[in-house]
């Protein structure tokens, strides 16, 4: 069945393709955006019940293989040490995201020009720079300007608060000599534009009931569904229809709830459906002038993949940190180890994160992202007395470096509910990877007993399995067409009224939180769209 | 879930619970089965095939050991059935701590975490400023290749 042709098409109405529309919006073009997912309504957030714990073990899960939800499509992570996750509705994984807000930092859009690995960006930090402001202005970002660790910029909120826990974490920092800072957040400290400000519920992953947390099914979509931009939920694209003759996008083949298969024809095609939905994507929609996927002269598509490998290190204190009360994951941020020390064994680096502790149910069954319960018996109890409420951890959050092994293919077997075929992630740590984890965690323990721990807890040598959030590389930017999927402004090099705005144009991964930088990039695509908007097609 | 001929199962089912989340009688906090967590266990088991299975087979092997559930019995359960047993234990947290009374317990709020969350006061500005003092007097600690040029 055929419908209106629309201008331009958006495929996700996550991160980036939300900012992307709202870049686009005054060029008044028709912008229709298609869902896979639907609005989460009020009445679903899960924090507004007593047993709000269980919803992360089942309906609110991080990992869409356990959440099985109609609009989920199964993942199979069997040949990964880490499996992706995400969700899939309006607001894509800013529903569940714990709105850590860091920015990339120069360096890492040049990796190769100063450490040698990896390759440069395209793109640099200052080419973003305005980005990032406009879209810490749209999302309501929170934080304290002044941080030595970065150019210079003032988030619009003031910080949140720290809290006993970061206050703590911050004197062991400063009795090392060592960098941090309050965190960046898209987390509201203050009321703003009908928005109010956090409660300090501690359940970030739980979708946020208060509106607070920057997920753009708060932020952007409300603007741009007033502003007459078209979501189409519950429709989920099967594949990118392209013309022979002239090699361009002519719009897609989508599932809609009604059981139908839909054709919707439009003139600009743009993927926001992250590191694994994109080149899942792209591989499904094989054709004559394309029979290895979408865009993929090149090969590149689904290659590279990067994840931020992650492991936690817990100290036990003399007095109750409450680290259940405030956003989950965001406090405080060191980053000296994140730049290449020769006299380290790796290069690259990666950044301490002071997670807050969880809650009861959450942590007995292993902590957020594991799933290792703790003992059972006599220790459980000495543990949920003793341990459990005098706990602070900071997470080793490392850089990934791009290897062409770890990637996103199609699994042979395994579809969604509409029979496409999903996506398989075969990933494995890197060595460079190892090492930094392993120095990781040794700072990490010298930090917390210097903040008055009075003991580290054991910890397994696993890195976190639903740790998978951050999905990048698998659709890289590049100058060289025959090295990346996209160039400099998120055009395919193949198909060229094809772009692509989510994670998955990343070169490099940084050591940080990348949705702050994917909205930016996004917001500067619709401006190079715009910009070259009379030779778009060129 | 299926009775057992020697044991009467839900005594059964409550003693390993009461093994696996013990009581802390000094400050007035219930063992799991005492609590009742084998009503959330057996609920759970209703729409889960492979949790009931787990059940019935960890209670029919529990009443084939001698001197009832001890600690030391249930050790002997998980090293024999580790599989049942890890989905007995994982349903057993959740029944547990899925109870508003159990996390007040543990110093977290009963209540829904919305609208009500959690008071936290913001840092005072001075203390920002102290605590940031020593960062910021050690200059910048990044690298820009492009020296701040667009």
């Amino acid at each position: 069945m055929k419908l209106e042709p629309v201008d331009v098409l958006i495929i996700g109405a996550g991160a980036s393709g939300a900012a992307i529309a709202w870049s686009l919006l005054e060029t008044r073009m028709r912008i229709l955006c298609l869902e896979q997912g639907d609005h989460l309504l009020d009445k679903d957030f899960p924090s507004r019940r007593e047993d709000y714990e269980l919803a992360r073990y089942a309906e609110f899960s991080c990992d869409p293989n356990v959440r099985g939800l109609p609009q989920d499509y199964p993942i199979n992570a069997e040949d990964s040490c880490i499996t992706p996750v995400n969700w899939n509705g309006v607001g894509g994984s800013t529903i569940n995201f714990l709105g850590h807000w860091p920015r990339m930092r120069p360096s890492d859009f040049r990796t190769r020009s100063l450490d040698g690995v990896g390759e440069d960006w395209p793109v640099d930090y200052h080419d973003l720079a305005r980005f990032y402001d406009m879209n810490d202005r749209n999302t309501g970002v929170s934080g304290l300007g002044g941080n030595p660790a970065y150019p210079d910029y003032t988030p619009p909120h003031p910080p949140i608060p720290m809290g006993k826990l970061g206050q703590t974490l911050a004197r062991g920092f400063n009795e090392k000599g060592w960098h941090w800072w309050p965190s960046d957040v898209a987390i509201l400290s203050e009321n703003d534009d009908g928005r109010q400000k956090c409660v300090n519920a501690g359940t970030c992953d739980l979708g946020c009931a208060a509106g607070a947390k920057g997920g753009t099914n708060f932020t952007y979509w409300p603007m741009l569904e007033n502003a007459g931009v078209e979501l189409r939920t519950k429709a989920r694209v099967r594949e990118i229809l392209v013309d022979e003759a002239s090699g361009f996008a002519t719009g897609v083949l989508y599932h809609a709830a009604d059981g139908q298969v839909y054709e919707q024809k439009a003139e600009l095609v743009i993927v926001a459906c992250n590191g694994v939905g994109t080149p899942r994507l792209l591989l499904n929609s094989k054709s004559k002038l394309f029979p290895e996927g979408l865009a993929n002269r090149s090969g590149k598509v689904g290659k590279n993949l990067m994840f931020h490998p992650l492991t936690g290190v817990a100290g036990v204190f003399d007095e109750p940190m409450k680290g259940h009360e405030g956003p989950m994951a965001c406090s405080i941020l060191s980053q000296e180890f994140y730049e290449s020390d020769p006299d380290r064994e790796f290069v690259r680096g990666y950044g301490l994160h002071s997670g807050r502790s969880t809650t009861p149910m959450t942590y007995a069954l292993g902590g957020y992202g594991i799933d290792n319960p703790i003992p059972w018996g006599a220790e459980h109890r000495e543990i949920m007395d003793n341990v459990y409420p005098y706990l602070a951890g900071l997470t080793v959050v490392t850089e990934d470096l791009p290897e062409e092994h770890n990637c996103v293919t199609l699994d042979p077997d395994l579809t969604d509910s509409d029979g496409i075929p999903a996506p398989k992630i075969t990933y494995r740590l890197g060595e460079n990877t190892q090492a930094m984890l392993k120095h990781g965690e040794a700072r990490a323990q010298e930090v917390l007993l210097a903040a008055g721990a009075r003991r580290i807890l054991p910890k397994g040598d696993k890195v976190w399995w639903r740790a998978g959030w951050h999905q990048m590389g698998t659709c890289r930017m590049g100058n060289d067409p025959g090295a990346s999927v996209v160039n400099g402004w998120g055009r395919s090099h193949d198909v060229k009224n094809l772009f692509i705005v989510d994670g998955s144009i990343f070169v490099t991964a940084g050591a940080v939180n990348p949705t702050s930088t994917i909205q930016a990039l996004a917001l500067f695509i619709g401006d190079r769209i715009k910009t070259n908007i009379a030779t778009l097609f060129d | 879930m299926s009775a057992h001929k020697t044991i009467n199962p839900q005594l059964a089912l409550d003693a390993i619970l009461d093994v696996l989340i013990p009581a802390n009688r000094d400050r007035d906090i219930p063992a799991a089965g005492e609590l009742g967590v084998a009503a959330f266990v057996t609920e759970a088991a209703a729409r889960n095939p492979a949790l009931n299975s787990a059940l019935v087979t960890l209670i029919a092997r529990a009443g084939e050991l001698a001197g009832g559930i001890t600690p030391h019995t249930v050790r002997q359960l998980e090293s024999e059935l580790p599989e049942a047993f890890s989905l007995l234990l994982t349903e057993t947290y959740k029944g547990y701590y899925s109870r508003p009374d159990m996390r007040a317990k543990v110093g977290v709020g009963s209540h829904p975490v919305h609208p009500a969350g959690y008071e936290v006061a913001s840092d005072p500005p001075a203390l920002l400023n102290e605590l940031t003092a020593p960062v910021r007097a050690r200059g910048p600690v990044f690298r820009d290749p492009t020296g701040g040029q667009a």
